[in-house]
């Protein structure tokens, strides 16, 4: 190990860079109180380049450091890369830097069977098709690839992401970026809006406008794809708010409105508790509010 | 086609059974006979790509073993008539004349006239059977109008060979039986099927038609991920819910309504056709023909009527 002056080295180099986002907020914390713990890998070239350790001479040079630790490695290009993502694997990489370091190989041309097992170390299925989407997600700008890390997206999320042109992603992500939302309601959200870009040929984001939150999102996304069924729960929800039920006695219809019949739960602790739920029930039904919903499910 | 890979399997286990029909919905009792696995076809919608997992076809061509079995099962049946098809599976007539597995199954069915063959099919060729057909197979082509032939049917044949071969059959003494089926909603669907059905009037005899399935576009959800992928536009135009049999399908409303109007178009045609739908509830038959059709003996009932009907004692 030496201790290498930073104007030494080529700090605009990211050949070998695979780590994002490079800025760390926390490691430059800790390189501030104590310095760098860990000494960098640096490929022997004049100047110096990095094979690891983005992070810690982002901050280091960040910090005014002069000097940093390191150990100068003679290596070809590709044994260089491959020895930034081996020493990378450990701490878990997100996906985007998964992305960049299989373009990173894909450039440099190396095998696919090479390509592919790096895959499965990443716990990527060794596919072209999961190679083609990473690739393209590493050829990305900031604001998705930020998007990504941010809400740790699937791999689903991410293909649908990148169905989207330029623009429209753009705008989905301004759309989404405020919302606090889990992966499964991002990959319910994305799917309806690539179901509008597939049945209209674009995606039209009026309309969806500062959402209050993620289900908000979803529901007005519903109404568009789901007009009948959205109109038939409006329907349902005005029916059954008629009937002012109390809190005993429910009555269930199928979501989807495909069973034919309803289901007509009372929790009762009487006998007086029955007899009410029926008079209530009887008068429902009197009304018209029972042959009403039964019209709902009948198509 | 010359690029398919072939496998010739082994006979065993039931290669003649029920078809599998789906939870709460209505089936016609159909028996399947897996005589090919694996469709050279490849339409966009087909169900194939989720049940199975090679793309290899495989034969299963040991007739006699087949045979039994459907003697076997005819025996064994004593309410209904039987029907039994080849088209589940694969496509009837894609393959056939190259490898010539129907003609000793028409054979057999003609001999035995106890029961009926259906050879359900989107390729248009049936020369090479003409000499051995007789009335207890059912030449049957799956019909589409040729915008969704073209998009999504690629590989089949167009829709007036189809038409054209059916012909072919009535006149060489067979009944037909067409299939709409997957009936796809896109925008102007409702005028592509009326041409559709003037088409089939005009060119067929619609009282040798013995039957005509309605089944609305419904699928695997795993398929639906399929379709997103490839961005099937025509399939995704309508509004789909996940049926009580976990499957993928239109909205009752919507299939209530597009039933409703096709079965209206083609009973105008022929009063007397038989309509039936593959795959629906109860409600929907109830709404749609105003029959009660409450379970699969009811609609199996109405299948052996309508048999008897056109076969009087000959079946």
């Amino acid at each position: 190990m030496k201790t290498i002056p930073l104007n030494n080295i080529d700090t605009d180099d990211r050949r070998f860079c695979i780590s994002y986002p490079l800025e760390d907020k926390t490691l430059a914390e800790s390189i501030g109180e104590i310095g760098i713990v860990q000494p960098l890998i640096l490929l022997d070239a004049s100047p110096l380049i990095v094979i690891t350790g983005f992070k810690r001479i982002m901050s280091a040079k960040k910090l005014g450091l002069a000097n940093i630790p390191a150990i100068i490695k003679k290596a070809r290009a590709d044994e260089a890369l491959l020895l930034s993502i081996h020493d990378n694997l450990g701490r878990g990489l997100n996906a985007v830097e998964k992305a960049h370091a299989l373009e990173k190989m894909v450039s440099a041309d190396f095998p696919r069977q090479k390509i592919f097992g790096i895959m499965e170390l990443l716990s990527l299925k060794p596919h072209e098709k999961v190679l083609g989407n990473f690739v393209a997600l590493a050829n990305e700008g900031r604001p998705l690839k930020d998007f990504i890390v941010r809400h740790g997206a699937s791999m689903k999320n991410i293909e649908y992401l990148l169905k989207f042109d330029a623009r429209e992603r753009k705008g989905i992500i301004s759309l989404l970026s405020p919302l606090h939302i889990t992966d499964s309601l991002l990959r319910e959200i994305l799917e309806m809006l690539i179901l509008i870009r597939i049945r209209k040929g674009a995606v039209d984001l009026r309309g969806l406008r500062a959402p209050r939150d993620g289900r908000d999102l979803k529901a007005r996304l519903k109404k568009k794809n789901y007009p009948l069924l959205s109109s038939m729960e409006k329907r349902l929800s005005a029916v059954k708010q008629r009937c002012a039920l109390p809190p005993h006695i429910d009555i269930k219809i199928d979501p989807f409105f495909e069973k034919e019949y309803i289901d007509i739960l009372l929790k009762i602790k009487s006998e007086d508790d029955l007899r009410a739920a029926m008079e209530k029930l009887n008068a429902i039904l009197e009304d018209g509010y029972i042959r009403s919903i039964l019209e709902l499910t009948q198509g | 086609m010359n690029s398919l890979r072939v496998e010739h399997a082994v006979s065993e286990g039931n290669i003649v059974r029920d078809c599998p029909g789906t939870k709460d919905h209505i089936c016609c009792g159909y028996k399947t006979i897996d005589l090919i696995e694996g469709c050279p076809l490849s339409c966009s919608y087909c169900i194939l790509k989720a049940y199975l997992n090679t793309p290899a076809i495989t034969i299963h061509d040991n007739i006699p073993y087949i045979t039994s079995q459907i003697d076997e099962m005819t025996g064994r049946e004593v309410r209904h008539i039987l029907r039994f098809g080849t088209g589940e599976l694969s496509d009837s007539l894609a393959l056939d004349r190259r490898y010539k597995l129907n003609r000793p199954l028409v054979e057999f069915f003609g001999e035995r006239k106890n029961a009926l063959l259906e050879l359900k099919s989107k390729w248009a060729s049936i020369d090479h059977l003409i000499p051995c057909l007789n009335p207890y197979t059912i030449i049957s082509f799956s019909v589409a109008p040729q915008r969704i032939i073209d998009e999504e049917e690629k590989r089949t044949s167009p829709l007036y060979k189809r038409l054209k071969a059916a012909k072919k059959a009535q006149d060489a003494g067979c009944f037909v039986g067409l299939h709409f089926d997957p009936i796809i909603i896109y925008p102007g669907f409702e005028k592509d099927y009326r041409y559709l059905i003037e088409d089939i009037s005009r060119l067929l005899d619609m009282d040798r038609i013995i039957w005509l399935s309605l089944g609305l576009l419904r699928f695997p959800p795993k398929l639906l991920g399929h379709y997103i992928e490839h961005n099937r536009r025509n399939l995704l135009y309508g509004e789909f819910i996940r049926g009580e049999d976990g499957k993928m399908r239109y909205i009752k409303q919507q299939r209530v309504k597009v039933y409703t109007m096709l079965y209206r178009m083609l009973k105008k045609k022929s009063k007397g056709l038989f309509i039936y739908f593959c795959m629906e509830r109860e409600d929907v038959w109830r709404k749609v023909t105003g029959m009660t059709v409450k379970d699969d003996d009811d609609l199996m009932t109405l299948f052996d009527e309508r048999i008897k009907n056109l076969y009087g004692g000959n079946i």
